[in-house]
């Protein structure tokens, strides 16, 4: 993010509060969409989980992992427990969409902020 | 100079390279000062980030803990409405009553991929690891009373963290801006004084 080559367009305070704003803000949204990954990811898990359960014979237990060790639930026991770890998950990967695309719409309105004012000489992709 | 709540200074920003070139050092020397801030802030930021995966992988681990305490609350909750012989309408809330006198079948980690058959009879209590070589007995709901505080404390700090991490974040880019205006504006000044220079040979 390096400033101005030719210098003749003076750089204010506010130019660099809005250039220190958009640094963060990429950090911040790299962050998230790391966050947003693993929980997709997370979920998707849950998913297949849900399936694999809907087949399972009920009368069998299920050796379901709470904190570092299996614990038999039944069938019933098991599918309360997806069911709420996936409601949980789901309330998660909802404020991190908001969050994302709050961060995403501030990202935009200083991405054309800081252009109109340096046009070339400022730099604000990804490399 | 502000500092940030944790006591972390603020990166000056130069207004007027021109004006804080003739008060000050000569550029050179401001481009080394500068520099020095720059990797001041730079270790900070590590140091943050360090501290954030430390808390990152604490967090899961509070949280485990806190989901068995529970799972074992719900265990015992499912005794106590057998015993006191609650409505119907609460005991499908929690789990099946049939279980209460059962012991929970687990299987637990013995070692990596290694895993051995246990039996937990329903219990009040458990043991908490607080470090140190210390394990202490706790009933269930101070159990959970404890797990939640660490989790908020660790959750705060962890939030602490992330701020500091933004506003070094904040202050390394204005150290660099600072470094390409006074660089920048050097090239600009060398390139003026040799432009006179010529003119004043010829």
């Amino acid at each position: 993010m390096e400033a101005t080559p030719d210098a003749e367009i003076q750089v204010t305070w506010e130019d660099q509060q809005n250039i220190n704003a958009f640094s963060r803000l990429n950090a911040k949204l790299e962050d998230l969409q790391v966050q947003y990954e693993d929980k997709k990811l997370e979920i998707e898990y849950l998913d297949d989980l849900a399936m694999e359960l809907e087949l399972a014979d009920e009368d069998e237990p299920i050796s379901y992992k709470i904190g570092d060790i299996f614990i038999d639930l039944s069938l019933e026991e098991a599918q309360d427990r997806l069911q709420s770890e996936k409601d949980r998950l789901d309330y998660a990967i909802d404020a991190l969409k908001n969050d994302m695309d709050e961060v995403e719409t501030k990202l935009a309105g200083l991405k054309k902020t800081l252009y109109g004012k340096f046009k070339t000489a400022i730099n604000l992709e990804k490399d | 100079m502000d500092n940030n709540p944790r006591g972390i200074p603020k990166a000056p920003f130069i207004d007027d390279v021109e004006a804080y070139v003739s008060k000050n050092e000569s550029v050179e020397v401001s481009l080394k000062k500068f520099s020095e801030t720059l990797s001041k802030y730079r270790f900070m930021e590590n140091n943050m980030l360090q501290r954030r995966k430390t808390l990152e992988s604490k967090i899961p681990e509070i949280e485990k803990t806190l989901a068995m305490v529970d799972f074992l609350i719900a265990k015992q909750v499912i005794s106590e409405v057998g015993f006191e012989g609650l409505g119907l309408k609460f005991y499908h809330i929690v789990y099946t009553l049939q279980d209460s006198d059962e012991p929970i079948r687990t299987r637990f980690e013995l070692h990596d991929t290694c895993y051995a058959r246990a039996d937990i009879e329903t219990t009040d209590r458990v043991y908490l690891w607080l470090g140190a070589n210390v394990m202490l007995e706790y009933p269930l709901d101070d159990a959970k009373t404890l797990l939640q505080e660490k989790l908020e404390k660790a959750q705060t700090s962890l939030n602490h963290s992330k701020e500091d991490a933004e506003f070094l974040r904040e202050q390394i880019t204005t150290m660099e801006v600072n470094t390409a205006r006074f660089y920048n504006w050097d090239v600009k000044k060398r390139q003026e004084t040799r432009v006179a220079n010529e003119e004043d040979a010829a």
